[in-house]
Parts: structure tokens; sequence; C-alpha cells
């Protein structure tokens, strides 16, 4: 693979990871108010349901912040590919 | 049923007169009430020990930690702003991850910045209460720690992140266990047992137990106060370095704090571990000598400030990471642990009793909770896994969300922005001790009032007499 291809690969990644991370923000933001409806109901079904809710959106948040990460890896890849 | 009642209250009446009489008139030398002052004096636990201790001739093995409270967690208060900066409008998310080991291979990344702590299989916890925590752990997007125990592969299977302790007793020393991990902690000490030996005598020793720690028959389980191979400052980073290139995953050092943290700290940064475990003097376990709980180590508030004192001298803060341990209970407290400068927390004791809350009605008043979860607990066999790992779930979720309300309060987006500068102490010596501002005064007066109190905190210099080279107190 030339250069110019692994520029135009890491170019790739790096728009993909892009939209999952604002996927998994705009998924975290649902989950969120999910759990914000759910939790005000007086029934520990739903209850429970709510706390996962609240818990699958923090951890989307959690791949939005590992998006974040690896784009910046990428990001230092693709400079330190160009300046070599 | 009158005549019942009436017969009780008599019998009450007679039996409270009688020995309030006796009370009274006895000589105190021999008087029942003797026991009060003399318990008072001692102390109901001590009292309690002693007595253990003279039945049992061997040190007891109290467990869950100390009770004393060494930390003063209260002294600390957050601030809350509202015009000077504004507080996180509530539509924004509070990020609560956190990543360990940003440098390696295969960081770990957690969902929120609680992990559970070190507690062995068969050493402490049962089987099943062991997977309960990992799939509670899971469930929250956190990791759980294996404890000085070989690899378990139900727990394995039911951990998303494990963390294991590359321990003493040597059962999760071998590539074929430790390539399994997500991060690895070399176990040098506990708060709550310092580096002293342990034994598991092989009474307390089942199938399974011998089975996940590859015991013959007959052998106890013994952890022993040095890490085997470890003999000397360079065994230790030659340790660091090997299992770092063999696996790629975080790799950290837990160690009990002690007065010597920044001199144990110095090796670690050497051998460039990328996370160091300090484990305060409130530091729980399943059963230690009261002596080692109560008498040893550095309070985990002191672990944590130092520590971060000594990364920010080194250039390494947040990069090699701190996560605290020892005695945290509250949210409040682990977010104060954290603007001190922790990374991530480990809980024990709270989540075992998070874990067990819902079901301890099935235990008391005969048997203590702990008979639900302890390995040789009498009812490790009533434990509901899934009911368990849901409380703990839900503990978890409560704690955060607590954390994330008093992030937004202080105007923060993420729980690992929240810094010393949201605190205020209500100590002058913690605040000279910690670099938090005095919460007496503005912070326009913080010099005036440290200057004129001088006298109060001027250190302690030894006088060094010159011929002998000994240490003599001050006049």
């Amino acid at each position: 693979m030339d250069q110019k291809e692994l520029l135009n690969t890491l170019s790739y990644l790096s728009s993909e990871i892009s939209r999952i991370e604002t996927m998994a923000g705009t998924l975290s933001s649902i989950e969120k108010e999910h759990y914000n409806k759910l939790a005000g109901f007086d029934h520990n079904e739903l209850r429970d349901v709510a706390v996962e809710e609240h818990s699958a959106s923090r951890q989307l948040g959690t791949i939005k912040q590992m998006c974040v990460s690896m784009n910046q890896k990428i990001t230092n890849l693709e400079e330190s590919l160009k300046n070599s | 049923m009158k005549l019942i009642e009436n017969y009780v209250r008599s019998l009450i009446n007679e039996t409270i007169d009688k020995g309030i009489t006796r009370v009274s008139y006895d000589q105190y030398i021999e008087n029942l009430f003797e026991l009060v002052p003399a318990t008072k004096k001692v102390g109901i636990i001590n009292l309690v020990e002693l007595v253990m201790r003279a039945t049992q001739g061997t040190p007891v093995p109290r467990p869950l930690g100390s009770h004393l409270h060494f930390s003063p967690w209260e002294k600390l208060l957050f601030n809350p702003v509202h015009l000077f900066r504004f507080p996180t409008p509530e539509n924004v998310g509070i990020d609560t991850s956190v990543t360990i080991g940003n440098n390696t291979r295969k960081p770990l990344t957690l969902s929120i910045p609680i992990m559970i702590a070190a507690m062995s299989f068969g050493g402490a916890l049962s089987k099943s209460a062991k997977i309960a925590l990992a799939k509670g752990a899971s469930m929250a997007g956190t990791a759980t720690n294996t404890g000085e125990a070989g690899l378990m592969e139900e727990e394995r299977a039911a951990a998303s992140l494990l963390i294991g302790q590359y321990n003493r007793g040597g059962w999760m020393n071998t590539p074929e266990k430790y390539n399994r991990l997500d991060a690895i902690e070399i176990q040098l000490g506990q708060g709550a047992q310092g580096s002293s030996p342990q034994r598991t005598s092989v009474k307390n020793i089942g199938e399974d137990y011998r089975e996940v720690f590859e015991l013959s028959e007959g052998e106890d389980a013994v952890i022993h106060s040095r890490l085997p191979g470890v003999y000397n400052k360079e065994d230790f980073i030659q340790l660091v370095r090997k299992l770092k290139d063999e696996t790629g995953v975080p790799v950290g050092l837990k160690i009990a704090a002690s007065h010597h943290l920044e001199k144990e700290l110095e090796i670690a940064l050497e051998a460039e571990v990328d996370f160091v475990t300090v484990d305060g003097a409130e530091g729980g376990t399943h059963g230690g000598a009261p002596t080692l709980q109560d008498d040893m180590g550095l309070p985990t508030l002191f672990s944590i400030s130092r520590a971060a004192q000594f990364f920010i001298n080194k250039q390494v803060f947040k990069k090699t990471n701190i996560i605290a341990t020892g005695g945290l209970v509250t949210p409040g407290q682990i977010l104060k642990a954290m603007a001190l400068g922790a990374d991530a927390v480990y809980i024990g004791t709270a989540a075992v009793m998070a874990l067990v809350s819902e079901q301890m009605v099935e235990t008391v008043p005969f048997e203590p909770p702990t008979s639900l979860v302890v390995y040789t607990g009498k009812m490790t066999d009533t434990l509901d896994i899934d009911k368990g790992a849901r409380s703990l779930s839900r503990y978890l979720n409560a704690c955060v969300k607590e954390m994330e309300l008093v992030a937004i309060s202080m105007g923060r987006t993420a729980l690992s922005e929240v810094a010393k500068s949201d605190l205020c102490s209500l100590d002058p010596f913690l605040s000279k001790a910690t670099g938090v501002k005095l919460g007496y005064i503005s912070d326009e007066e913080q010099g005036r009032f440290f200057s004129e109190s001088q006298s109060f905190f001027s250190p302690y210099s030894p006088h060094v007499e010159q011929n002998s080279g000994t240490v003599s107190q001050p006049h």
C-alpha cells in the first residue's frame, strides 16, 4: 500500500469514526431522555429499565469518547505520514 | 390479655426495681454497673476482640476493615456556582467515562469512574458473589477485580472488563491467565493488611477453590509478604516491562499507602507503570488482624492528595493514572477523591453491601448479611445472582447520578474535570496539607490568614546535633 492509499484509508476510517461518534452521541441523548421519562414511574420493573437506559446512555457516551480518542490517534498518524 | 399485660408490667417493674436497688447499694467493685465504665474505657469493639483473642489465642480476623474514620472527608465541601461561572445546562450530558492507561496498546475505558475492588474468590467471597459483582459491574459499564486469586472462568465470562491481580500467592502469574485480562494490577499490599502474609487453611478450601488456585489436596493457600520473583527494585521494573510487552493492557501497581508513599511511587514511575492503586488505611478485607487495620497505613484522603502532588511534580499527572481505594462509601467521598486527583476509584465494602441489600432479609436476625457472600458463609447458596447484580447496578447508577448533579452545580461537563478548585476546606491544617482553599475566608484573604497564623504552621525542624548526628527535639 503506497502512502497516498494509506492516507486515503486513514481519512476513510476517520470519517466513519466521526459518524459513529455522532450516532453514539445522539443515541446517548435519546437513552437519557428515556431514563428521565421512565424514572418518573412508581413501578419497580420500569425503574429497572430506567437504570438500564441510563447505563446504556453512559456507555454510548463512552463510545463517543473512544471515537474522539481514536480520531486523535488517526490525525497524529496522518500528520506523521505527511511529514515522513 | 389485660391479665398478661398486667403481669408483664409487674414483672418489668419488679426487675427494674431490683436492678436499681442492687446498683445503688452494691459496692462499686462488685457492682454490675462497673461493666458500663469498663466497657466505655476499653471500647465495645476492643472488649469483644479482647475476649476473642483470649478465647482463640490467635489474631482475630475482623471482616470489612477498620471501623475508624481516618480521612476527614466531611471537612471538604464542593463549591456550587451561579453567576461567576454558570452551572451546566441540564440538557448537557455529563461525561462520566474514564480511560486507564491511555498510552497502552489496549487502554481500559470505563463508562463510570467507580470499579469493584479486589475481593478474591475463595480467600474472601463465594463464587456466586463474584459472578454477581462481575455482572453488576458489566451492567454499569465498569470493571471488576479478581483479587488475589487464580482466574475463575465464570468471573471472566460474566465480566466485560476484568482487572486481574498479579499476586503474592502466584495464582494469576502465568501468561495463559494474565493474557486474558483487561488490565493487570501487581499486588504488593493492601490498606487493611499492609504487606503482611496471609494463609487460608486447608479446612476452608473447597474443591472449586482448589481448582481455581491450582492447589494440591491438603495444601494451604499462602500469600507471601513479598511477590515471588521480585526481590529488588530491578526485578520489579523488569516484571512491569515484561507484562506490558506481553499483554499490551494497562499494567499497574497496588500498594498499601504509607508515609513512604513518594519513595514507592518513584520506583513505580521508574518502572513506567500505567496506573497506581493507592489503598488507604480504611481499606477493607475479608478478615484481617485488627492491629493491621487500625494501626497501620496512611488515610485514603492524604494518600490521594500526596500521590497527585508527586505526579504533578514529576509531570506525569493524568498520564499515569491514580486509582484510589479504601473506605470510600458515599458518592460525595468518591467525587472528592477525584477532585483531589484520583482518576477512578474502587469500592469494596459498599459494593458488597449494595449487592446483598435487597436480600439481607434472608439472613437477619439469625445470621449476618455477609453469610450470603463470603466463601465460608452458611447461606451462599441462597444468593440470587441476578437480583444481586441488579442491586449493585442500581447502586452504581444512583452514585454516579448524584456525582453528575454535583458536577452540574459546579459548571462542569465531565466528572474528570472536577478539581481541587471545586472544593473548600473547613480545616486550616487540611488546607495546608492538600492545597484546597480554606473555606473560612475569601480567596484573597488566604495569604494574609496563613501568614498571620504562621506560627501554627511552622514546620517541624529537628535540631541535628552536629557531632553525634542524632536528632533531638527542639527546645
